[in-house]
């Protein structure tokens, strides 16, 4: 059995309802065949909340054993550091979770709120919101940068907005399994986040032959003009379908890096920003010399089914 | 006399709310309607582009992000009068359909009928029926609901990518044509969970159901064959009117609707005049009258909420959101307080169906109001039409698979100036107000559904829909009161709620 709470703070929701459309595995597995137990989870806990107030009682005080704490939203600590734009019962969110993940084994945080901050740390950052353990690409958030759970591990960061429904109902299964869950340098699962958004995308072969489009509505590549950050962001959304079936740069809807710490830039999300023709921000480790002639290279080579957007996809 | 305060806390999707309630004698003497998380979106998308608010506004909310989305990009059209084709409103339309059948599912089946698998039950004649269709991850509804509630919204990816949280509308259209694939893969999706529908929720054929309606049909429906039992929507039936739903959560008599659906044949014209599918009004609930809705009548009222004061109320265009948090004051949330023509109103799904003119539901309603149960019902009903609209929407694109799905715009930025855009998310009401000064946005005004329904007191001291709807309750077991549960969850507050004792006998503070 492996115990599981799940807690809101400053959040829309949208990973919780991200999770109920996982479906390798989904949450019933997680439930049925991985012998998850949730404690909570406040959209599908029956239990009336005093509940969950005994709940936090006994793990506080070391009655209940919790495996795995996740954290949905972000940490809002405004106003003045009271963290009450978010409170419970009377005190903070942020304290709660501050106490609750000294007892969890594992901390998860579910989405790029919990992780960085997110949307709402987005400037003027209203509500002043960090991440659990990152402000946005700052190491140290709620908690220190050197904080480990139980499990000696730092908190996990399931980037992404909403986090991907598979990789995180993945990451449970393996940390219920005991399968060991290594991450980067930013504290997400390097089994989701080691590849680009880019890999995968059907628009591929149009970014190859750089062939771009210069509006939304289009079949072409949208890096060079239209603020996509395939090329730039890790995630899985071209590898491990969405909903099992499509992304938003296959349907024609730029890739905003929402499982970076930056989400959401702050400048035009359907702009690339360019320095002359070439976008200043190039494919992940690319040398700029080396891209601007191997992109007029390969325009030069781009078959006429390609030049003239003939591919569905 | 015995007095006490209960705080009932809940949780939903666009943030957590609390009820404070004061009982006499185990009657609810006075009701606020708490919204306790401040996140500050408004401010968020100051001077920003304009164009931002499709990637941004989407994030208020998880369950109903394609419905803001919807809104941001009718905002921007309004604003800079940008046309778009018959096939970008019905991929827009169906989209949001698909979103409001997944949110209709959820709110019906993980979050309402696990209440009737409480022990106060237990004696009820459809209990263990009630149980083995309604028990969290284990009911056979309970289970279906969560993976044809999945299934849904991959009609949403087919088009937009992804659900949650996508950005595929954009001004003038939306970004991916429909083609042949996705339209059989759409239906073979509506197909599979019509079936569903079919077999375990209404327990008959999708027309065959939507063709009751009278009262009489609709029950004489459920005492045939003991059709009643043997179905969702039977269960949840017998279990509310043997609970008394049916008596109880009426709140205010006034209801609002934006309309849904933009008309495909109505192109031509600009929202908000564009006809829409579903009709927009307004119910006067005193005089039974439906009339034209404008949306000038909206105003927000901020006297008991937690942001600067002003006096009255103001138009979203005029609105102005500075948080001002004031906790021992005797202002109480961060909802504002919108009203129409100066009106408690509520909104959602019995709304629409009202003004919309739904025979049955209208019926039901003149018999005994509206009431938790038909409030709960005519959600469902929804469920039935929606899946109904889906199909002519998709035979509406195979019809014209050519057509194209996006005008480019014609200047390259949208003009300053203002725009508006309001539409039906699965909770009802749901407007964008939008100002643009020098390239950026200078004002954006959100008026969710929830702000009209959980709305506090506003300057004159009214009470909001859901505080209206608990006061006069008489609660059997203020410790475990089950009813005030099923009437909030009936308004659809997203998640579950629960109660919670704080003390008896005198007020708590619950804020430091």
């Amino acid at each position: 059995m492996t115990t599981l709470l799940w807690l809101q703070t400053g959040s829309c929701g949208g990973d919780t309802m991200a999770i109920l459309c996982a479906d390798s595995p989904s949450l019933e597995e997680l439930v049925d065949v991985y012998g998850v137990e949730i404690l909570w989870q406040p959209s599908l806990s029956a239990l009336p909340m005093n509940r969950l107030d005994e709940l936090i009682a006994a793990i506080i005080e070391d009655r209940l054993a919790l495996d795995v704490l996740c954290v949905e939203g972000s940490i809002i600590t405004g106003p003045n550091g009271s963290g009450m734009y978010d409170p419970y019962g009377g005190r903070s969110k942020m304290s709660l979770i501050m106490q609750l993940a000294e007892k969890a084994q594992y901390v998860v945080a579910m989405g790029t709120c919990a992780a960085y901050g997110g949307v709402h740390a987005a400037p003027p950052n209203p509500t002043d919101c960090l991440g659990l353990q990152f402000d946005k690409e700052l190491p140290g958030g709620l908690l220190a940068a050197e904080w480990r759970s139980r499990k000696e591990l730092p908190v996990i960061n399931i980037s992404g907005c909403p986090a991907h429904p598979n990789a995180m109902t993945k990451t449970l299964a393996m940390l219920a399994a005991g399968l060991p869950v290594e991450l980067d340098h930013l504290n997400r699962p390097k089994a989701f986040f080691n590849t680009m958004v880019h890999q995968g995308c059907t628009r591929n072969e149009y970014h190859e032959y750089d062939v771009e489009d210069n509006a939304l509505g289009g079949k072409g590549c949208m890096f060079f003009n239209l603020g996509c950050q395939g090329p730039v962001t890790v995630a899985i959304c071209n590898t491990e379908l969405w909903n099992g079936r499509s992304s938003k740069t296959r349907a024609g809807v730029p890739c905003f890096g929402c499982t970076s710490p930056s989400f959401p830039l702050d400048h035009d999300l359907f702009l690339t920003e360019k320095i002359g023709p070439i976008p200043v921000n190039l494919p992940l480790g690319v040398e700029r010399a080396n891209y601007m002639a191997y992109k007029s290279l390969a325009h030069e080579a781009a078959p006429e089914r390609v030049l003239n957007k003939m591919m569905d996809i | 006399m015995s007095s006490r305060i209960i705080q009932i806390e809940l949780n939903r999707v666009e943030g957590d709310l609390n009820f404070q309630l004061e009982l006499e004698d185990g009657k609810v003497t006075d009701a606020r309607c708490i919204g306790t998380l401040y996140r500050g979106f408004e401010q968020i998308l100051l001077t920003r582009k304009p164009t931002d608010s499709l990637v941004i506004t989407p994030r208020i909310c998880g369950i109903c992000g394609t419905a803001q989305l919807n809104a941001a990009v009718l905002a921007l059209e309004h604003a800079g009068r940008i046309p778009v084709p018959p096939n970008a409103i019905r991929i827009r339309n169906l989209c949001l359909m698909a979103e409001t059948v997944q949110s209709d599912l959820r709110q019906s089946f993980l979050f309402f009928t696990p209440d009737f698998c409480h022990a106060k039950y237990s004696k009820m004649r459809f209990y263990e029926k009630a149980r083995d269709a309604f028990l969290p991850f284990q009911g056979s509804v309970y289970r279906g609901a969560l993976e044809y509630s999945r299934h849904i919204v991959e009609i949403i990816a087919l088009f937009g990518g992804q659900w949650p949280h996508s950005s595929y509308m954009l001004p003038g259209g939306v970004t991916t044509a429909a083609n042949s694939r996705q339209i059989i893969d759409s239906l073979s999706i509506l197909n599979k969970l019509t079936r569903w529908f079919e077999q375990n929720i209404i327990g008959t054929e999708l027309d065959d159901w939507l063709a009751l309606e009278t009262a009489d049909d609709f029950f004489t429906s459920l005492t045939a064959d003991n059709a009643g039992e043997n179905s969702a929507i039977g269960l949840f039936t017998w279990m509310s009117r043997d609970a008394g739903l049916h008596l109880l959560g009426f709140g205010t008599p006034h209801m609002l609707s934006y309309g849904a659906y933009d008309d495909p044949h109505d192109e031509a014209a600009f929202p908000p005049d564009r006809k829409r599918l579903f009709r927009a009004g307004f119910l006067n609930g005193e005089t039974g009258e439906v009339m034209a809705f404008d949306q000038t009548e909206i105003t927000e009222h901020v006297r008991y909420s937690w942001f600067q004061q002003y006096a009255g109320g103001r138009h979203p265009f005029q609105g102005q959101t500075v948080p001002d948090y004031q906790p021992h004051s005797d202002r109480y949330t961060w909802c504002k307080a919108p009203r129409y023509q100066d009106k408690v109103v509520q909104t959602g799904p019995l709304a629409d169906a009202l003004i919309g003119g739904e025979p049955l539901i209208r019926e039901l309603y003149q018999a005994e109001g509206g009431n938790a149960w038909l409030r709960q019902f005519a959600r469902l009903r929804r469920t039935a039409r929606l899946l109904k609209t889906m199909r002519e929407t998709l035979q509406g694109l195979s019809s014209d698979l050519n057509g194209p799905h996006i005008i480019p715009p014609a200047g390259k930025d949208i003009p300053d100036g203002e725009g508006l855009g309001l539409v039906t998310a699965a909770r009802g009401a749901l407007g964008h107000w939008l100002q643009i000064s020098d390239g950026a946005i200078s004002r954006y005004q959100v008026v969710t559904p929830t702000a009209w329904n959980a709305s506090p007191k506003d300057s004159k001291g009214r009470h909001g829909h859901w505080e209206s709807s608990l006061i006069g309750l008489t609660v059997d077991n203020p410790d475990d009161p089950v009813e005030i549960g099923h009437i909030i969850r009936s308004h659809d507050p997203c998640l579950v709620c629960t109660v919670h004792m704080l003390d008896t006998g005198k007020r708590i503070s619950l804020w430091p």
